[in-house]
């Protein structure tokens, strides 16, 4: 590779005319195509007049063919490339070349006009398959492939799927990604540029035509992290100039891999951890994305009938979707202060759909909560100062996915606390302002060690300073 | 003579525009018409411009475009910029620097709204400790707020481009440092519509004597219909103005004559469908249900005797404090978005008032108190998880001494400062007890984690179950958001 950066400084006319062929190639496919598609028009009596036309389409086709060709070659010479996937390349655009000025002599001389048609389609599927190869000799194979939206594009990378930072593969989960994303593009498999590849540690560790790149535990002496730290104008920075960039974040990331020793199997959590590399990693643990709401099921459900809702709607609740495109519904009754157990009947219909229930201030009492009690998606039930007892909480045993409960400001005692360790998915339980006692949530919390059981009652210390008014002293 | 000359140039016209002329135009003019509908505006493809849809209810509540971990938003602005170097940003180099010369290379190329030539730097001028679990520092001018470090998540390196406060606080709270752009509550409420029928969605409480510099326009509804605009709501005195029924007319009076004038707007909106008349006929609505509601949950009087020692609230006054407790009242009561102004942050050091040695310790500990207790009775009624609050000012404040016309100031002070400020946010499915963004030894530039004003608005849309490029509105011709064309959702914060 240095060499190659050598020659381009010098500047050689070989490397610089090589460097159009990505440029030139573009227009053989074009005019050779249409060289086809005109041929084949022609054919129609109603479009013969087009027939004259294709002979100089296909002369300027094939003179652009004859130019990448030589392009290409040039290109080829500064190496770096697999040599079988170049070769394939390289006589599939000759054959090409060759079959195009074939067919301008045809064509010229008005010899063999059965084989016109057949001889250009030929061409055109030759044409095809030096394009595609010569995409993979840039572009990575699979660049094209890891974009299909259907069938078994490669299956998406690890890192995606880290699901806890601790527990994530330091080399397999976090560098390998990054490499995959910002330097397989010209050190893999086909293309070698500096003779390196890097999708493997194996490679990695073997190094490319000017030595090894990495040097365990002291990043400063290795190729693999001090190339991405030159400036922006050093040749010898990598990705190039133009190419996509690691950012900040992934520098940091290869420099801490490789002073920890490169290890191929070492989790997060068995490495050392500067602060630097601390804030890094935090910012990847992955957050609940926007659809990923923890209080919705995952699974939708199936569509709540209008009538039903309207139904509950006439009671003065509001009934709402917890989002557009989704089933689940979310119920509020802030202003239905008159709703009790007579209008909970009404949300029967809808157990399947309700996930957020928000009662607070309402009528509703033990009589309801055996309503509620039937709906088995339900995730947050706030009971604010209604007048729930501890004889109706028993009925929320069969609510398996509720999370957060509220029950400020009702009459529930220990009683009835001791009744909520069979919902085992509860993690929020509020109980600020009721008559459950510190022994019984001591109880509890042993009981259900992931449960957070917020007590309320705050206070906050009265400091000399709430009432120091700052002054400048009146000399 | 004039008024001839026109009706001789009138019948001229006339007699050019022959019935070929009136046809051919005619025909020109709907084929024109018909391809402008048939491309539809710029996006043949998308559906991302259409805006919402409206009903005749322009409050009615929506859904969310995914399902929100925040329902309601308490945002706490700090009118005039507090500052970070004496609150939250804790820098030991710069006590080293303190009376020293600014280095030219900080000066170069930056402007400043008042320092002049070359400032003196400014040491922190109050001591920090780490508190909680996760260590954060916080300053002894918050010794309450400072206890509840563990439940909100630090933004320390919050960056702006406007350093005057009018434009800044505009840029803060509309997206936009010019006039004209609604503002996040009205966007969310316009979004969300209002969840409790008899309340506003989008409510503000201003404290500190004083509006905002930008004016009423940071809580305008900017060119949405003028129904999503803030209402602001008094602390002291009628809450709201000109709500309660003038003398001499009864409640079933007021009914009646609204009753009678919505029938008519009904009439002209089926005529002219035009939005503002749908607007006006909810806000009658609105403000008649609000005669009744309103004065019940703006009163604080009815609290007990221990919320108010927890807030520091006394009744009856304007003070940030009786802000907090009622916005507590409000979320309860399902207003979606309570804005809180408080000024006098200011603090350049032109007087006692406005100085970092006496006034900004005054302003901390009317604060400290209030903000620490909003949190906590949030977090005590299980409120906190689906309210999403927000602290921060419009920008910063310099670690350079201000040298208003080259000239020391009579107290210290530190200038306005856009390349880097400490905002903090909690609830609503924000991480606890973390921080993001760091500033360089000094406070002076953002080294690592910086956020654009737009990124707070994408991830308090986020929170709220919105993409924030795809919450738009159609305006002239295209579709506008929050936004603008920026806006990153701040990832590291989201639990």
């Amino acid at each position: 590779m240095t060499d190659m950066i050598l020659q381009a400084q010098q500047g050689s006319w070989s490397l610089f005319i090589g460097r159009f062929h990505p440029l030139l190639v573009h227009l053989p496919i074009g005019m050779l195509i249409i060289a086809f598609i005109l041929e084949w028009m022609s054919r129609h009596r109603r479009l013969a007049f087009l027939a004259p036309s294709v002979l100089p389409v296909l002369i300027f086709g094939s003179l652009s063919a004859i130019a990448s060709c030589i392009a290409g070659y040039l290109l080829s010479l500064t190496g770096g490339y697999d040599e079988s996937a170049l070769a394939l390349h390289m006589w599939l655009g000759i054959a090409v070349a060759v079959i195009s000025v074939l067919l301008c002599v045809l064509k010229r001389y008005t010899v063999f006009r059965k084989g016109w048609l057949p001889v250009s389609a030929l061409m055109v599927l030759l044409l095809s398959a030096a394009g595609h190869f010569g995409g993979n000799l840039t572009h990575g194979e699979d660049y094209l492939t890891a974009a299909m939206p259907f069938g078994n594009a490669k299956k998406s990378s690890p890192s995606s799927t880290i699901t806890n930072i601790e527990e994530a593969k330091v080399y397999e989960q976090l560098v390998k990604p990054i490499l995959e994303q910002k330097c397989y593009g010209c050190h893999n498999e086909q293309k070698l540029k500096g003779g390196l590849r890097l999708d493997s540690l194996t490679h990695i560790r073997r190094g490319g035509e000017h030595g090894p790149v990495l040097k365990d535990s002291i990043p400063e002496a290795s190729e693999l992290y001090k190339r991405l730290i030159l400036s922006d104008n050093d040749d010898r920075r990598m990705p190039p100039k133009g190419k996509p960039q690691l950012s900040p974040q992934q520098v940091e990331i290869i420099y801490w891999w490789i002073a920890q020793g490169a290890s191929a199997t070492a989790t997060v959590k068995e490495l050392h951890k500067s602060p630097r590399i601390q804030l890094v990693l935090e910012s990847l643990q992955p957050s609940a994305g926007p659809g990923n709401n923890p209080f919705v099921p995952q699974m939708d459900a199936k569509a709540a009938s209008a009538k039903d809702i309207a139904a509950l709607e006439g009671t003065g609740v509001k009934v709402m979707p917890v989002a557009a495109d989704n089933n689940y519904l979310m119920v509020n009754a802030v202003n239905a202060a008159s709703f009790g157990n007579r209008e909970a009947a009404l949300l029967l219909p809808l157990k399947s759909q309700i996930v957020w229930l928000k009662l607070s201030g309402t009528k509703a009492g033990d009589s309801a909560l055996a309503v509620i009690g039937k709906m088995p998606q339900l995730t947050r039930l706030q009971l604010e100062n209604t007048a729930v007892t501890d004889a109706g909480l028993p009925a929320l045993a069969d609510c398996r996915q509720l999370k957060y409960l509220n029950l400020t400001g009702t009459r529930v005692t220990d009683k009835g606390l001791v009744t909520l360790q069979k919902n085992k998915a509860l993690r929020e339980l509020f109980i600020y302002k009721t008559g459950i006692t510190a022994e019984a949530i001591g109880k509890m919390g042993k009981l259900m060690p992931d449960l957070k059981i917020d007590t309320g009652g705050y206070q906050m210390p009265t400091l000399v300073t709430d009432t120091t008014v700052y002054r400048k002293a009146k000399s | 003579m004039s008024e001839k000359l026109i009706h001789e140039a009138n019948e001229q016209a006339a007699r050019f525009f022959s019935r070929r002329h009136f046809l051919r135009d005619c025909i020109g003019g709907l084929g024109a018409t018909a391809l402008g509908t048939m491309l539809g505006g710029c996006n043949l493809f998308s559906r991302s411009g259409d805006g919402l849809p409206q009903s005749l209810n322009p409050l009615a509540p929506h859904a969310p475009q995914f399902p929100a971990r925040a329902k309601n938003v308490i945002y706490l602005h700090m009118a005039g910029a507090p500052s970070q170097l004496e609150m939250f940003d804790y820098k030991p180099e710069l006590q080293k620097l303190h009376n020293q010369l600014c280095p030219q290379s900080l000066l170069e190329g930056k402007k400043f709204a008042f320092i002049r030539g070359v400032p003196k730097m400014l040491g922190p001028q109050a001591e920090f400790k780490q508190h909680g679990q996760s260590g954060a520092w916080v300053s002894d001018h918050l010794p309450h707020f400072a206890s509840l470090v563990d439940e909100v998540s630090f933004l320390k390196a919050v960056q702006t481009d406007q350093f005057n406060h009018g434009p800044a606080q505009l840029f803060m709270h509309t997206g936009s440092a010019r006039l004209g752009r609604p503002s996040i509550g009205a966007w969310v409420t316009y979004g969300l519509g209002t969840e409790n029928s008899n309340l506003p969605g989008f409510v503000v409480l201003t404290s500190g004597g004083k509006t905002p510099d930008a004016g009423k326009s940071v809580w305008g509804s900017g060119f949405l219909p003028s129904v999503y605009q803030g209402v602001q709501c008094r602390s002291k005195g009628d809450p709201v103005l000109f709500l309660t029924d003038p003398n001499g007319m009864d409640r079933d009076l007021r009914y009646q004559s609204i009753h009678a004038i919505n029938e008519v707007n009904k009439q002209e909106y089926e005529t002219f469908k035009d939005p503002e008349i749908l607007s006006r006929i909810s806000q009658y609505e609105l403000a008649y249900k609000m005669q009744i509601s309103v004065p019940g949950v703006m009163d604080i009087a009815d609290e007990p005797e221990y919320i108010h020692q927890l807030y520091g609230t006394q009744p009856g006054k304007e003070s940030f404090a009786n802000n907090c407790l009622l916005a507590r009242k409000l979320v309860e009561k399902g207003v979606r978005f309570v804005q809180l102004f408080d000024w006098g942050w200011d603090a350049h050091g032109t007087d006692e008032g406005l100085s970092i040695d006496y006034g900004l310790r005054n302003k901390c500990r009317e604060i400290d108190r209030p903000m620490s207790a909003l949190l906590l009775d949030l977090k005590q009624r299980g409120l906190l998880d689906e309210t999403l609050v927000v602290w921060g000012g419009e920008f910063g404040r310099t670690p350079m001494q201000e040298n208003r016309d080259g000239k020391e100031m009579p107290f210290m002070g530190r200038d306005h400062h856009v390349e880097a400020f400490t905002m903090w946010m909690a609830g609503g499915g924000i991480r606890k007890g973390f921080t993001w963004g760091e500033t360089d030894e000094i406070g002076f530039g953002a080294v690592k984690g910086k956020v654009a004003v737009h990124d707070i608005h994408a991830t308090m849309l986020q929170q709220l179950g919105f993409d924030h490029e795809k919450l738009t509105y159609h305006f002239q011709g295209r579709p506008f958001r929050l936004t603008d064309v920026g806006g990153h959702v701040i990832n590291e914060i989201i639990s």
